[in-house]
């Protein structure tokens, strides 16, 4: 079997040769990526940039392969995709397990899960840190490849950024749409102090009002949560938002509304208002830590 | 200058329903527009009033069965008319039961080429059910289009177009050559709740339905099997009755006694 990989950045490449590693009889393993080249694939592309046109006119060089696998970053995945139209090729997205040929991904926004056949020629996209390995086809040649992509880059601004790592706190408190200001969210920092923990948010917090971060955003378009406890806080519990929680020991809702979903994703849920309810919490935690 | 929308009914996360064996009851499930959709039919109203054009509406019905789900679907084709669409031509066909990307794209490219031709399609970043996010460049290499996706901002410009792009941790602005297709983020604009009024004109407004065969295309069977929902172990205890106090006091001796907090 022939695969072609795709990523844009080296921190990938253990994601795309454990999945590949995990597939019979692989031949060749050509890896297409912006990024410094590495991993032990047969063969490199290294690009500026990767974009669907590009793999399309690797693949007129290469020949066609029998599956192609990217990670699915948004680039990568605008690239697979768009190659797996120009080719009439099956896509399968965000895959998170693989047993024989039948690959896993999530549905529902994360609510369900659905399972899909792979009869190559197909392209996936494997989501990160689902899988991990090494291949043993190298030490590959490296080729770098001039491009003339249709979309034209003219200007590119880095996010700000906290640089706090949520995905691997132990203790998040969450907050969402039920602060009412910016300034109130002085709250839940005090809280998360307390605890000894990270404040997140959900989506509209950090994307539409630009309160926090972006690297706080908790959600299946954000950051997954695996600690110990977490904590949301005037967040509605959308499935988009709380699924990414899914692997956390406890969580706790505090919602004013009884009816809000979030209480059916909760181990512990106060009814109560949060303008109430955080002060008197952040109090008593302080008070039990000794903090 | 025409904006096309590809407009999904999704199924309403809010009531999903499993069969006893686990797998999803697709059958007992309504459908609502897909979240983002909205966004994108609100931009392409954006778009086309300032470039004078029209929004034209396309769907396919992917679940099933097609019968039961009719009713859900126009409903949301007449929402994405009253959001700002102008005339609707969809897929309703009683052969389907599901689709997968490649399929769905073929159709929405067939009933595009059929009807009206847009030079920039739009549609959302992600849908709600399938959340695969790659309608928009499948589409756009079947219908020979460029494609810009995950769009927070989106500017017509000398023939082509401007686009602030979302790729992570960085915003890229991009300019692209037309026809192409544009997908949104659901932050791109805040759309507005339909008026009564557009709500009624909706109803007036075209709205084709054809199907597999009218398009001559031969219905697919999607590889996808086995749809699941995930089981949410949580213990669910619920604390409302008691003073704020009260009601803390015993929050902290739960998570004590979970030995997530420690003294
Ligand atoms: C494709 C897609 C991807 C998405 N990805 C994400 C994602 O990664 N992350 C994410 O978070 N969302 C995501 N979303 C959005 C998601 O669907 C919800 O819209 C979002 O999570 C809602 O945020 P929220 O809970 O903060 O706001 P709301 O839904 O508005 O909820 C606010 C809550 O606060 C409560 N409240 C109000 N006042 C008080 C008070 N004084 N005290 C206590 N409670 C109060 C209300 O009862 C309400 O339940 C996505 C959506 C789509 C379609
Ligand atoms: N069956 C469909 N009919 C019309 N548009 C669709 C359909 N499926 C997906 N789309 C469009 O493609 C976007 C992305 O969907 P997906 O690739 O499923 O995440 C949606 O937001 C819609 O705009």
């Amino acid at each position: 079997m022939r695969v072609l990989a795709v990523s844009n950045s080296g921190k990938y490449y253990g994601d795309l040769e454990g999945f590949i590693s995990r597939l019979d009889g692989v031949e060749e393993a050509i890896l297409v990526t912006s990024d410094t080249p590495g991993g032990n694939f047969s063969k490199i592309y290294r690009v500026g940039d990767v974009y669907g046109d590009l793999l399309a006119r690797i693949l007129g060089e290469v020949g066609e392969p029998d599956l192609v696998v990217g990670i699915h970053t948004r680039k990568v995945l605008e690239a697979v995709a768009y190659l797996a139209g120009a080719r009439d090729m099956p896509i399968v997205t965000e895959v998170v397990g693989l047993e024989g040929m039948t690959v896993t991904r999530n549905i529902l926004s994360g609510r369900g899960t659905a399972k899909y056949s792979l009869s190559p020629p197909a392209a996936l996209t494997i989501a990160p840190g689902k899988f991990s390995g090494q291949l043993s086809l190298g030490p590959p040649e490296v080729m770098e490849l001039g491009e003339k992509p249709s979309t034209v880059v003219v200007d590119r601004s880095e996010k700000s950024r906290t640089g706090v790592d949520i995905e691997s706190a132990e203790i998040v408190v969450g907050v969402g749409r039920g602060f009412k200001e910016k300034d109130d969210l002085k709250l839940a920092f005090e809280l998360a102090e307390a605890l000894g923990g990270e404040v997140g948010c959900s989506r509209p917090i950090a994307a539409d009002y630009k309160w926090l971060d972006e690297d706080r955003w908790i959600g299946i378009s954000g950051k997954k949560l695996r600690g110990k406890l977490y904590i949301a806080v005037g967040i509605s519990g959308a499935p988009q938002h709380i699924m990414a929680a899914n692997d956390v020991k406890v969580i706790v809702a505090i919602n004013k509304d009884k009816n809000a979903p979030i209480f059916e994703y909760a181990d512990y849920g106060i009814v109560g208002d949060l303008y109430q309810i955080l002060p008197i919490l952040t109090r008593k935690v302080r008070e039990l830590r000794g903090v | 200058m025409d904006v096309g929308v590809a407009v999904k009914a999704a199924l309403d996360l809010n009531v999903l329903r499993s069969n006893p064996d686990g797998t999803v009851a697709v059958e007992n499930i309504p459908l609502v527009i897909s979240e983002y959709d909205r966004n994108a039919v609100y931009e392409a109203r954006r778009i086309a009033d300032s470039t004078g054009g029209r929004v034209i509406i396309y769907s396919f019905l992917t679940w099933w069965p097609a019968d039961r789900k009719e009713k859900d679907f126009e409903n949301v084709i007449r929402e994405a008319l009253a959001l700002g669409g102008d005339e609707a031509y969809v897929v309703v066909d009683p052969t389907v039961s599901g689709s997968e990307p490649r399929f769905t794209a073929k159709v929405l490219a067939s009933l595009i080429k059929k009807y009206g031709s847009p030079s920039l399609v739009l549609t959302g970043e992600a849908s709600t059910d399938m959340t695969s996010s790659s309608i928009a460049p499948y589409l756009a290499a079947t219908l020979g289009y460029t494609v810009v996706t995950f769009a927070r901002s989106l500017k017509v410009s000398n023939g082509g177009i401007v686009v602030e792009r979302d790729v992570e941790d960085y915003i890229e602005t991009v300019r692209a050559s037309l026809p192409a297709v544009v997908s949104v983020t659901g932050e791109i604009n805040s759309p507005r709740l339909p008026t009564l009024l557009q709500i009624r004109k909706a109803f007036r407004k075209p709205l084709v339905k054809t199907s597999l065969s009218e398009l001559g295309l031969s219905p697919m069977l999607p590889k996808y099997s086995d749809y699941r929902l995930v089981t949410v172990k949580r213990k669910r205890v619920v604390l409302e009755d008691g003073s704020p106090e009260e009601l803390v006091d015993k929050l902290v001796s739960y998570l004590v006694e979970e030995g997530v907090l420690k003294r």
